[in-house]
């Protein structure tokens, strides 16, 4: 029974290739809501999985199986160009850690926070999908840059929510991969930094490929003023939220 | 008095904050807002200093929590407090003008705010946390103020070099951070390094030493920030940046490699050989540093070599156990080099008037009517110049200790001192003069006064960080290697050394062609140069294959 619940939560909390089941639904969820609810729900139904058969799951294998599929995708979102399947792609690299943050054997609040700590850089970048795709008729980096020159306010708010994907202090991924690297293994802690540097190196390209750079494409409107002021205080609601999980101490 | 340092790294974030807030309605008087808080800084930083030195009440600590985000004052971060915000400050009012015309005043000046703010948080941190997120912070916020200009494609290209470098350099920290953790339990430095000192011999994975571990561990992060072979790509290529930001760059946050290798001395004092790799790490540094140097056409991007080999040195010191010379050497080093990085405009505005080039000495005898330049007689000056220097060092390093001779990493350093006053001798014998005897009486004389001045402010520097004296000792003594080896190794590199100033005393005297002789050696050698050893290239190689790679396997995978 519980192998065969690790099985099904290897979808929700995905583990290569029961990942390719999310990425192809997060692809083909057109609606904004949708794929936004999609984004918060889905691990979570992971973690009542776990909690629900009350799984304790450990062992070489699962951990070795989880931290290979969080480096196979950070290796992979260094050359994906649309910032949906971007976000899709840093979401599977992210919550496979949640496995091996499980085998420490964490109270349920915790690996909830943990997971929403987790899920938290996916959701803005979505945020900023949707914004790119509204100005520039397609969210591909690479193909209109320099909107730092005419759109200071979304280069701002992208340049923050890349640094959230890079788990860059203090935002919550930061603080959730030193917790879970405070009870790795050699193995395990090299296999998080590695996948820590690619998320790093993505996030440079894709701001490389946004804000960066010589300006082309469509001329369009700046993010409203007041938006920016809701995503500043959502990202700092964030941020103290993640600085009240950790209670100043790992 | 430990409540005030809170104010030194605080400051400057506040000040950040309010240059973002208020820039729209201040406009460029913003910049002066900045100004005004970093000089409140530079006072606090000031005070606390004299205080600590007046007050004799030893190190002191101050967390927030029970936790992490806690501060230190001791010798080092007093001393770094006050020498970073002074660089800082000088830098802030230095752009104040030379930025005005350019787009994202506000911007710079809220970047520069957060990276004072950052390192002043570094060199500071009380616990390893806090030490970690204030490392981290440094490379990003370092990206983004050498992209400060949007658009030339090679700023980006230059920043992003410098950010992976800096990210490759962070995570050896955290995992040096977690191992600490797992064996000691505790977060804040002074238990830390108490508990150290009681326990250097736990053991981590794979059932190595954690002291080891960890200096290994720290070493590699020192080696990324400080520009360490053949981790130093980044440094001579971020010149694209604003001139303020390269001088605060190699004036400040480039020695941060050194700083975090003293802020972990009790970690070191028990890990010798990894005190040999950062010797042999920051010599190779150096050599290959000051070669590329010399072999560069851009004056910016000399220094960026220059300090390369600077930082090879700052290295080197500290793996002959002279941690506090380490810390003496980046405070001199980041004063000179930002002084010259911000008088870089006035060189380059100077010699489009003047090429500097010497006149040939037959014009100066016809048509300048000046006397011919007159040489001492080179067996002469070949003697002065090789026992002169030593002569001075040993007197005046006799003079600030008479111990001196027992460790190994002080005539390491006399070594090199010795070098470094041979070549100022054998330069000053070949510049053009009409009194030859009276320029090289003087240029003594100087070297003198340096030497023993360098001795005795380096020695009470070195008392004042590391007060006590059996770890000092300590710190000498895991340097040190066997004394049989030690004395060939002296003798080889003198050897060495001597040859190579014969061969360019030769060379210079039979004035003889770069391509006669060992021609295509030396062409190959010199190909190696201006490639800079091919480093860039490998990792520009190595970039694209793993790129294509990753294009495959999402095309393999249909981008799922």
């Amino acid at each position: 029974m519980s192998g065969l619940l690790i099985i099904l939560a290897a979808f929700f909390l995905p583990l290569f290739p029961a990942s390719l089941v999310f990425n192809r639904l997060a692809a083909g969820t057109t609606n904004p809501f949708a794929r936004l609810a999609l984004f918060i729900v889905w691990p979570q139904i992971g973690v009542a999985l776990i909690l629900w058969g009350d799984l304790a799951p450990a062992g070489t294998v699962l951990a070795t199986w989880a931290t290979l599929s969080a480096i196979f995708y950070a290796f992979r979102m260094l050359t994906v160009r649309e910032v949906g399947r971007w976000a899709a792609m840093l979401a599977s690299s992210a919550w496979p850690l949640v496995w091996l943050f499980v085998m420490q054997g964490p109270t349920a609040a915790d690996l909830i926070a943990f997971t929403l700590a987790m899920t938290v850089a996916p959701v803005l970048m979505l945020l900023v999908r949707d914004a790119l795709a509204r100005r520039l008729e397609a969210a591909y980096t690479g193909l209109h840059g320099g909107l730092a020159r005419d759109l200071p306010r979304l280069s701002g708010v992208i340049a923050v929510v890349t640094l959230a994907a890079m788990a860059l202090p203090l935002f919550p991924g930061f603080f959730a991969l030193l917790s879970v690297l405070s009870g790795a293994t050699l193995g395990v802690a090299l296999g998080i930094l590695v996948t820590w540097l690619l998320w790093s190196w993505a996030g440079a390209r894709l701001l490389q490929g946004t804000i960066f750079g010589p300006r082309s494409g469509p001329i369009a409107d700046d993010l409203p003023r007041s938006t920016t002021w809701l995503v500043a205080g959502l990202v700092v609601m964030m941020v103290a939220a993640g600085l009240i999980w950790t209670g100043g101490a790992v | 008095m430990i409540e005030l340092q809170w104010l030194i790294p605080l400051l400057p974030f506040l000040a950040a904050l309010l240059v973002h807030l208020l820039g729209g309605r201040m406009g460029k008087r913003v910049a002066r807002l900045s100004v005004g808080i970093n000089l409140l800084v530079v006072v606090v930083a000031a005070f606390q200093l004299t205080a600590y030195i007046a007050g004799d009440t030893g190190p002191q600590w101050m967390g927030l929590a029970n936790g992490w985000g806690s501060l230190q004052l001791d010798p080092l971060s007093a001393i770094m407090a006050l020498v970073v915000s002074g660089i800082s400050l000088v830098v802030h009012i230095y752009s104040v003008r030379y930025m005005i015309e350019e787009p994202g005043y506000g911007r710079f000046f809220m970047l520069l705010d957060v990276m004072t703010g950052s390192i002043l948080l570094m060199v500071m941190a009380g616990d390893l946390i806090t030490l970690l997120i204030a490392w981290h912070l440094i490379g990003v916020v370092l990206y983004f103020l050498l992209a400060h200009n949007t658009e030339p494609p090679t700023a980006q290209r230059y920043a992003f070099w410098t950010f992976i470098t800096y990210r490759l350099g962070d995570l050896p920290l955290v995992l040096a951070a977690v191992i600490l953790f797992q064996a000691y339990g505790v977060l804040d430095f002074p238990t830390l390094f108490e508990r150290i000192a009681e326990m250097p011999d736990v053991r981590t994975f794979m059932d190595l030493p954690v002291t080891g571990t960890v200096a290994f561990l720290v070493a590699l992060s020192a080696f990324a920030k400080s520009a360490q072979f053949p981790l130093h790509t980044w440094l001579p290529y971020t010149m694209e940046g604003p001139t303020p930001v390269s001088a605060l760059m190699h004036a400040g946050i480039v020695n941060a490699g050194g700083i975090i290798i003293n802020r972990f001395a009790p970690v070191f004092v028990h890990s010798g050989e990894i005190l040999h790799l950062l010797f042999v790490v920051g010599l190779v540094t150096a050599l290959i540093g000051s070669v590329l140097m010399l072999t560069q056409n851009d004056i910016k991007k000399s220094l960026g070599y220059s300090t390369m080999g600077q930082m090879g040195f700052m290295i080197m010191e500290t793996g002959a156990g002279a941690f506090a010379l380490a810390i003496f050497h980046l405070i001199a080093h980041g004063l000179f080099k930002g002084t010259m990085f911000l008088g870089a405009g006035n060189v380059i505005g100077a010699a489009r008037k003047h090429d500097g080039v010497p006149n040939d000495p037959l014009y100066d005898f016809l048509v300048e009517r000046k006397s011919a330049p007159a040489r001492l007689p080179w067996l002469i000056i070949g003697a002065v110049t090789l026992i002169v220097p030593l002569v001075i060092l040993v007197m005046a390093h006799a003079w600030v200790a008479e111990d001196f001779f027992q460790k190994q990493g002080a005539i390491v350093l006399l070594f090199f001192g010795w070098i470094t006053g041979v070549q100022v001798l054998f330069a000053t014998h070949r510049l053009d003069s009409e009194n030859p005897v009276r320029m090289m009486a003087l240029i003594i004389l100087s070297f003198a006064l340096i030497v023993v001045g360098y001795s005795f402010v380096g020695h009470s520097f070195e008392t004042f960080l590391y007060p006590d004296e059996v770890f000092r000792n300590a710190l000498y003594h895991a340097a040190g290697i066997d004394a049989v080896t030690f004395d060939m190794l002296v003798i080889l590199l003198a050897l060495i050394v001597v040859l190579g100033w014969m061969g360019a005393y030769l060379t210079n005297v039979r004035r003889q062609r770069i391509d006669e002789g060992h021609g295509n050696a030396r062409l190959t050698l010199y190909s190696l140069f201006s490639r800079e050893f091919y480093v860039a290239d490998v990792y520009d190689r190595m970039t694209v294959t793993l790129l294509d790679f990753s294009k495959r396997l999402n095309v393999w995978l249909k981008w799922s």
